[in-house]
């Protein structure tokens, strides 16, 4: 494996991602190069920054309380229909 | 407690309660796979429209579709993935085959948000390849908006979402091998942005 190839497996060794074939080839690299060694785990840190970082925004109250309501309506509906047959 | 149904009424009295308990099933069901994916939806749609009525608006349809499309969910796979598929269809749909104009993109408003955060850049007594842990919130949002939307959105799925790559590549209609190259190509750009705002506060990448 060259440098290059191993490039595309450090990010998705980094999702664990890789075939045990690959992983294997992959390890077998970063065992002989050091820069890939320092880039796999330089990966692994950005990978955790984006998860550390990104806000998640919760929904508002008002979107909560209509989806709730979206799925009730649809049996109060249904019971309606049934009982006015 | 009820009085025993004269006899007559009995039938029509076993219809409606069968019915209407198949219905509560679904509804319960719905409520543990779907209804639980909601905060995680919404923040999926604003970050797709970057603005939070159209964001509200989006998740309100996706609910609607998937509730009437419940049978066809096949049980035992991911509910989230289902549920981010269909909306990413009705944002597809709404926004750019139907030619209806975004409502206006509150690009400031999340900025805000972010620049709003007690942020505080941490003292690195620690060595200069540490310089990661003294990113604030909000550039690691710009440098993640900054990116071309083919690579963002698989960041995000993989990164934030925590998706599968076969489940991102159902997801953006692509083959698994597509999502691991611009995951990859993805996060080299956004690694030089990163290294960017580093620089630019005096920490030593070149040993990166
Ligand atoms: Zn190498």
């Amino acid at each position: 494996m060259n440098c290059k190839k191993a490039g595309v497996f450090i990010s998705a060794s980094v999702d664990g991602e890789l075939s045990l074939i690959e992983e294997q080839e992959f390890l077998l690299h970063l065992s002989e190069c050091k820069e890939c060694s320092l880039e796999f785990e330089e990966a692994k840190r950005t990978k955790m920054i984006i998860r550390e970082k990104i806000i998640k925004f919760k929904a508002p109250q008002a979107l909560i309380s209509s989806i709730m309501q979206l799925t009730s309506f649809s049996t109060k509906e249904h019971e309606d229909t049934l009982l006015y047959e | 407690m009820d009085k025993p149904d004269p006899t007559h009424h009995t039938k029509n009295r076993e219809k409606k309660e069968s019915l209407s308990r198949e219905e509560r099933q679904k509804q319960l069901e719905f409520q543990h796979e779907a209804v639980v994916h909601l905060n995680t939806l919404y923040n999926y749609a604003l970050h797709l429209t970057m603005n939070p009525s159209d964001a509200e608006d989006l998740v309100q349809e996706t609910y609607l579709k998937a509730y009437r499309f419940f049978n066809s969910f096949e049980r035992g796979t991911n509910c989230k993935a289902w549920l981010f598929k269909i909306l990413k269809n009705n944002y597809i749909n709404r926004f750019r085959k139907n030619s209806k104009e975004p409502g206006k993109v509150d690009y400031d408003l999340i900025k805000d948000f972010y620049h709003s955060i007690k942020d505080t850049r941490t003292d690195t007594s620690e060595t200069d390849t540490d310089y990661f842990h003294s990113l604030l919130h909000e550039e690691v949002y710009q440098a993640l908006h900054s990116l071309p939307e083919e690579f963002r959105e698989v960041i995000q799925l993989c990164d934030i979402e925590g998706f599968t790559y076969e489940e991102i590549a159902n997801m953006v209609e692509s083959p698994i091998g597509t999502v691991r190259s611009r995951l990859y190509r993805g996060r080299k750009l956004l690694r030089e942005q990163l290294e960017g705002y580093a620089k630019k506060y005096g920490f030593n990448t070149d040993n990166i």
